[in-house]
């Protein structure tokens, strides 16, 4: 329920009538189950739900669930999957580490989940996946992080549902250093996210023919940034920026102090801004300047059906808002990767004809043969291209110009674009 | 004049601890919080100083309760707390067997947004709920029935507060430092054997249990005395919050200690979430490694808080008695003094929590619109999206900060007034008043800055 849970067949909802409720209350809930029982067996697929319902990663958690539980409705509608009804059992990590692998196990051995899915944090994912390797559960992050297409992790965990920063980061060279200027100067918060965008876009520029003129490396405690702008060089072009945390706006801020008109382009990640208007005052120093985006916020003019069907099913408005209350702006530009990861579930447990956990590695091999997912309603973000080797899909990247307070589409990058040299070849790990 | 923009601050609630995103403490840090803290810590200031110049009942004066109705016995208080008790027990049966998210299943919700933030706070400012909502004195009188028996056993005098002290370390220890304190399976196994714990307590020692060894009745009955609405006299009035303090009897050593751990811990559950804090800890704030990485550092944090807490207050006193040539030893005047902390303590509770209400609150209403998580609509409220739009939008966000920085200030300011009014009772003369709480004046005006410079800090968490 975070959304007071809309979704028909919840653990919460089950657990709770059975401990508490009375008959009149399972009566009531009866005809969403009778639609199931066509189905050879109405025992619901059960999805393990990591969630990052508090600690830091709540605000993301809070529309993961959102989309997750929109997913699971629509899933539901059509029947299922192999017939079933899918039951979400969410669990929260705390965004921690620790608590990850033990959700992880909890999935695995009381909840009696087929299958684990929804982790967004890096660390959280690197702390849980050992674990749902070893107890054989396939786990279905939505993190973007590079570290499954890496090598790092294991066959059992898995990223269908969305790209990973190192695809994203280096499809934005090629439009940068044609359109907005060949001298970069990167600013980046000084840890592992900074790191991943320092290194990714520094090789990708140089490929491009173009070059980064400075590393800017801002402490993560800092809170203002003054003293570190005139460390840009002034022959700068373009500045590439991905602050994050709470000083954003003040990064902001003084940026438009420190440059008044007279700024180089600009080129951001989203990420610095998710769930934040960008007609917010303060931030009308960024009109102008361009930002990557996974799935643009706001509605676009050549807007798909997909999108359009997604925003509606999620509760979402033109301008990215929950419809109920137009200033909860949602993180559109990651929660897609929820949605289409459940489809993609979908399509592999009905490929591989998957009855129970003793399938569960006939779910992980259906997984790896995908390849190509067409646009569609269970891929509202575009076409993807899913690489079985490395665990990881590939898709088209988006880059939106700030218009007025609207992110505006100028760029949608092939998906060609995204691709690198694989680094792993999971297949070859045992199952 | 500053003041009174804080007040208006107040009337406009709206807040996030739990959920605090990056963007909400954002858009507070482009706040002009130098400006607003100024004026809050001058407001202190302030009232110290007009103290010094204002005849001496003054204060006294602004304490004193409207009688408004005779005070009837309170029968059926022993039904609701058994109706209370019933439903803890429902409660932990749902942390139990329902659902494993702990912003949907009841328990968490009930225990950590309605019973820690609201009825906390209920009890603190408006008056004595728990006298019929706490879960033990019910089930004690109709166990005590069915047994035909009273308690066997006497409370041991040498025990003093000591349990319940231990007891409220131990809850502060669970909310700030568990990795998992909202787990419902993890919580239900806390709440129902505390529960069992205490009522055996009760059934073993009598009623003097709950006073002494019950760490949460203890927690409500300090509170109880800021509320506005209290008894007096068989009568039932009410009174600027503070009052109560006034018109109780003085509390022993061991409940002052309790009233200033109520505020250490309240203010070390807000320390360690700012980036300050995490960089004590060497850790990265903006890539927090979970509550399971700082179980230790957050336990030992909570007691050097505690302790820094009681020896600067207990200093302050020990300054304060010198300078006025008093004979007052230092642990009856601590005693004398510590309930004027109350309202601190209580200002920080609201102010630190004021967000998660905001957002949790949504959160109960969904469950109460729908307890089962059927699609019920029971409160005809339709589907509740919960939204956290109003922690990113600069509006709102300044209207939230005034209203936590106007509980801190005006809960200081409260406290400065009964330190003067209890000074005064004590010392007699108006100079001596002023010249013993000095030191505890200062030391109020500086916690004033520590406070707002709590809301307007970065977190990490």
């Amino acid at each position: 329920m975070t959304e007071n849970s809309s979704t028909k067949t919840t653990t919460s909802r089950r657990g709770a009538i059975r401990t508490l409720a009375g008959a009149a209350a399972g009566a009531a809930t009866m005809p969403l189950w009778a639609r199931y029982t066509h189905a050879q067996s109405a025992e619901p697929i059960r999805i393990g739900f990591q969630v990052h319902r508090t600690g830091i990663g709540a605000a993301y958690g809070r529309w993961y669930d959102r989309t997750t539980q929109a997913a699971v409705e629509l899933i539901n509608e059509g029947g299922g999957i192999n017939g079933r009804p899918v039951e979400i059992v969410a669990e929260d990590d705390g965004t921690d580490p620790k608590r990850g692998a033990e959700v992880v196990e909890k999935f695995a051995n009381q909840h009696g989940c087929d299958i684990g899915f929804g982790t967004l944090f890096s660390h959280v994912v690197i702390g849980s996946a050992p674990r749902a390797g070893e107890l054989k559960l396939p786990y279905f992050v939505v993190s973007e992080g590079h570290h499954v297409a890496s090598g790092m992790l294991n066959r059992y965990t898995l990223q269908p549902g969305i790209t990973d920063v190192k695809s994203q980061v280096q499809a934005m060279a090629p439009y940068v250093t044609r359109n907005l200027g060949k001298k970069v100067t990167m600013v980046f918060p000084d840890f592992a996210f900074g790191h991943d965008h320092r290194d990714f876009f520094t090789e990708a520029v140089k490929r491009e023919g173009g070059e980064v003129l400075a590393h800017i490396a801002i402490p993560p405690a800092e809170t203002s940034f003054t003293k570190y702008f005139p460390k840009i060089p002034r022959e700068t072009e373009v500045l590439y920026h991905v602050m994050v945390g709470p000083a954003v706006l003040t990064f902001v801020k003084e940026l438009g102090e420190f440059f008044g008109p007279q700024r180089p382009e600009m080129f951001g990640f989203i990420d610095s801004l998710e769930a934040v208007a960008m007609d917010s005052p303060g931030l009308e120093y960024l009109d102008g300047t361009y930002f990557w985006e996974g799935m643009p916020r706001h509605v676009q003019a050549d807007q798909s059906d997909h999108d359009k069907f997604y925003r509606e099913a999620v509760g979402v408005d033109n301008r990215g808002a929950s419809v109920s209350d137009p200033t909860d702006i949602s993180t559109y530009a990651h929660m897609f990767g929820c949605w289409e990861t459940l489809h993609v579930v979908k399509e592999a447990m009905e490929t591989a004809g998957y009855a129970g956990p003793g399938d569960r590695a006939a779910l992980v091999e259906a997984v790896e043969a995908m390849t190509d997912m067409p646009h569609s309603r269970s891929h509202p973000q575009g076409a993807k291209v899913f690489n079985g080797k490395t665990h990881q899909v590939f898709g088209h990247q988006y880059i939106s110009r700030v218009e007025d307070g609207r992110l505006v589409k100028v760029h949608t990058t092939s998906i060609e674009d995204t691709f690198y040299p694989d680094e792993v070849d999971y297949t070859k790990r045992a199952l | 004049m500053r003041a009174s923009m804080m007040i208006t601050g107040l009337a406009t609630a709206v807040p996030g601890a739990a959920n605090a995103h990056a963007s909400e403490q954002g858009f507070v840090l482009l706040l002009p919080t130098d400006i607003y803290i100024t004026a809050g810590v001058a407001s202190v200031a302030l009232t110290v100083v007009l103290l010094a110049f204002l005849p001496g009942p003054t204060a006294a004066a602004l304490f004193r309760a409207l009688p408004l109705w005779s005070a009837r016995r309170a029968r059926l208080r022993h039904v609701s707390s058994c109706a209370s008790a019933l439903l803890v027990l429902a409660l932990v049966a749902a942390g139990l067997y329902g659902s494993r998210d702990p912003l949907v299943n009841p328990l968490p919700l009930t225990v950590w947004t309605v019973w820690w933030i609201g009825l906390v706070t209920l009890q603190g400012l408006i008056f004595d709920h728990w006298r019929w909502s706490n879960p033990w004195t019910g089930p004690g009188v109709v166990l005590s029935r069915i047994t035909g028996e009273r308690a066997p056993f006497h409370y041991p005098r040498w025990l003093g507060h000591g349990p319940g002290i231990a007891g409220f370390m131990a809850f502060a220890a669970f909310l700030m430092a568990d990795p998992a304190p909202t787990d419902p399976a993890r919580l239900a196994t806390v709440v129902g054997g505390y529960w069992l714990f205490s009522l055996g307590g009760l059934a073993l020692f009598g009623p003097r249990w709950l006073l002494r060894a019950e760490a949460l009745t203890m927690l409500m009955r300090a509170y109880r005395r800021m509320a506005v609405i209290g008894r007096t006299n068989g009568r039932i009035s009410a009174g600027l919050p503070g009052w109560q303090v006034l018109a109780a009897p003085p509390v022993t050593p061991g409940l002052a200690l309790f009233v200033l751990l109520l505020l250490g811990s309240g203010s070390f559950d807000g320390l360690n979430e700012t980036f300050w804090w995490l960089g004590v800890l060497g850790l990265n704030p903006l890539e927090f490694p979970g509550r399971s990485a700082v179980v230790g550092p957050n336990i030992l944090g909570l007691v050097a808080a505690n302790t820094a807490l009681v020896a600067v207050f207990a200093l302050s006193i020990v300054a304060g008695l010198r300078i006025a040539g008093s004979q007052l030893a230092l642990v009856p005047a601590f005693a004398l003094f510590a309930p004027s902390i109350l309202p601190i303590a209580l200002g920080y509770h609201i102010a630190h929590y004021l967000t998660a209400a905001l957002v949790e609150g949504q959160y109960v209403a969904a469950a109460l619109n729908d307890p089962l998580n059927t699609g019920a609509d029971l409160l005809g409220i339709g589907h509740v999206h919960v939204t956290t739009g109003f922690l990113n939008t600069p509006g709102p966000v300044r209207a939230i900060w005034l209203s936590q920085a106007g509980a801190v200030v005006i809960g200081h300011i409260i406290a400065i007034l009964l330190a003067h009014a209890l000074a005064l009772r004590a010392f007699g003369s108006n100079l001596r008043a002023v010249l013993s709480q000095a030191p505890l004046a200062a030391f109020m005006v500086a916690y004033t800055f520590f406070g707002l410079w709590l809301l307007a800090s970065p977190r990490g968490l």
